[in-house]
């Protein structure tokens, strides 16, 4: 029998979309859950949402929002792309913040930054912070030096929403050595192993074209993963945001399948705090 | 020559930018005025608030506005005249003879009468493609004069209100005025693909709050007034902000000053 283990992201609050995706997780009778954190922000059940996962007992890292929660809002402005998306982002943070109750943050805060399985690396954003972006589409080398230099064989990561496989093979890194007295140098090239970057996408706000909440499966065995989308009722949470008394906009981002709000332009960008 | 015309036709058709060309082909004195069209039952008119006169202003400067002149321009061979109404349908008789009897008693204000008059949708010498048969149309309007934008939240503002964030939007015309000086004509109509963001070619100085025309028209149907005034006020600047961006705007053109 394969032992498969699926991972699961940026569930922001939402709770039908979590009840839904580990409905789909027990229809394929896998047992092994990792969350790669952000459990709140923007959605309207940040209670609900951390109890399930602490009922589960699903092993979980620390998320941008989760930090944020427990450590007050001290990122810099870059962190948002805009004027707007910043007065979002806080009146969303002020409001969680309100709500969550002792206990519930007193999980939170109990959270790793990472989680290790053997060769296997599970973070939020990346090894180096929560709230930095591993983007699909980032420079090779960087995107290997961080996999390498946390001693994994494949990073999962979250915090783009953006699902993807990155296998980074064919990597290698030349040295070259000039000792003191000798003006040739010495050089060596060390051929890397090929590493991966598995992103989960998000639960509670994808934003890869579809409303469908998506998560990845990993067979532990052959290595071989995949991607889920799973349909929930996107109807359900919006009203449960209006409700709230949170932006009605954050209803009709989410249930056109935009984030709520934007990722700032320079997402590589990590705030010095 | 036949040089005081009539431009009619409904919301987004193209009627400025078609009147803005004309008067940039034109060899000789240019004059506009925009009048109010009539209400008819569902169909809100909307203020166009000086957006349409301001943007054109802007392109051929030395045109004249009657609606701000104690008098039109006397009839000559060389002057253009174009007067702009929105109109929900078209005429039931073309012709000067056809005129909806509210224009026209704004026209006799002015001692005017069209030698031409052209309705979007009905006449072939304008184009056709944009013109849209509406039944219901409730419209709303901001005043943004003075107001400063944070270009990215502008942006992020006009993606949602065109793509049905605040209510079904047909059509949405502004003026919005930027940190750097700059003012953009923003264009949205239901059935263009994409926005127009035309940039203004007179430029303010960076220091402070821009005194000039700005304002947005919405019209649609089901529109959230309360949810678009909430994001605008997310999106502008307090006066501590803007001059923390306009600042080094400023600094930056006196360093090209002091070396050019």
């Amino acid at each position: 029998m394969t032992m498969s283990h699926a991972v699961i992201s940026c569930l922001h609050a939402n709770l039908a979309a979590c009840e839904a995706v580990l409905a789909d997780i027990d229809q394929q009778g896998i047992d092994t859950i990792t969350c790669l954190g952000d459990l709140v922000g923007y959605g309207p059940q940040p209670n609900e949402v951390i109890e399930l996962i602490r009922e589960r007992s699903i092993p979980t890292c620390q998320g941008c929002w989760d930090e944020d929660i427990i450590d007050g809002l001290n990122a810099c402005e870059c962190s948002y792309p805009s004027q707007l998306a910043e007065r979002r982002g806080h009146r969303a943070h002020h409001w969680a913040a309100e709500r969550i109750t002792e206990n519930n943050k007193a999980f939170l805060a109990s959270l790793p930054m990472t989680l290790r399985r053997d060769r296997l690396l599970f973070v939020h954003g990346s090894p180096n912070s929560q709230h930095e972006y591993l983007l699909p589409d980032m420079n090779a080398f960087a995107a290997l030096e961080r996999v390498e230099t946390a001693g994994a064989e494949t990073l999962f990561c979250g915090h783009t929403h953006q699902p993807y496989v990155r296998e980074l093979s064919e990597g290698s890194i030349r040295v070259s050595v000039q000792k003191n007295g000798n003006h040739s140098d010495s050089e060596q090239e060390m051929t890397l192993p090929m590493r991966r970057i598995v992103n989960a996408g998000s639960v509670g706000e994808p934003r890869h074209g579809s409303t469908k909440a998506t998560y990845v499966v990993h067979d532990d065995d052959s290595g071989a993963v995949s991607v889920r989308e799973v349909e929930y009722d996107v109807s359900k949470t919006c009203r449960a945001i209006i409700e709230a008394g949170l932006p009605e906009v954050f209803a009709w981002r989410l249930s056109h399948g935009f984030e709520y709000a934007e990722r700032a332009e320079d997402a590589s960008h990590v705030c010095e705090r | 020559m036949q040089n005081t015309w009539l431009i009619t036709g409904p919301p987004g058709c193209g009627k400025t930018t078609w009147i803005r060309d004309c008067f940039l082909k034109h060899q000789g004195t240019c004059a506009y005025l925009r009048l109010s069209g009539s209400e008819q039952e569902g169909l809100e008119q909307g203020p166009n608030a000086g957006i349409d006169s301001a943007w054109l202003q802007d392109q051929i400067p030395e045109l004249l506005d009657v609606a701000t002149t104690a008098d039109a321009p006397p009839p000559t061979d060389t002057r253009l005249l174009l007067i702009e109404v929105q109109q929900f349908q078209p005429p039931t008789i073309s012709g000067p003879d056809g005129i909806d009897p509210h224009v026209l008693r704004q026209l006799e204000r002015f001692n005017l009468r069209p030698d031409r008059t052209l309705h979007f949708g009905l006449d072939p010498e304008l184009p056709h493609e944009d013109v849209l048969d509406f039944k219901r149309l409730e419209s709303w309007h901001r005043n943004l004069q003075g107001c400063v934008w944070d270009p990215n939240s502008l942006s992020s503002f006009w993606f949602e209100l065109v793509n049905g964030a605040y209510g079904d939007v047909y059509r949405a015309k502004a003026l919005m005025n930027l940190p750097d000086g700059r003012s953009f004509l923003c264009n949205w109509m239901v059935s263009q693909q994409s926005s127009q963001f035309l940039p203004l070619e007179a430029v303010e100085p960076p220091a402070g709050r821009p005194n000039r025309t700005s304002h947005l028209v919405v019209q649609g149907r089901a529109l959230d007034p309360a949810g678009i005034q909430s994001t605008i006020d997310d999106c502008l600047f307090t006066d501590d902000v803007l001059e923390l961006h306009q600042a080094p705007l400023r600094d930056r053109q006196h360093a090209l000053q002091s070396n050019g």
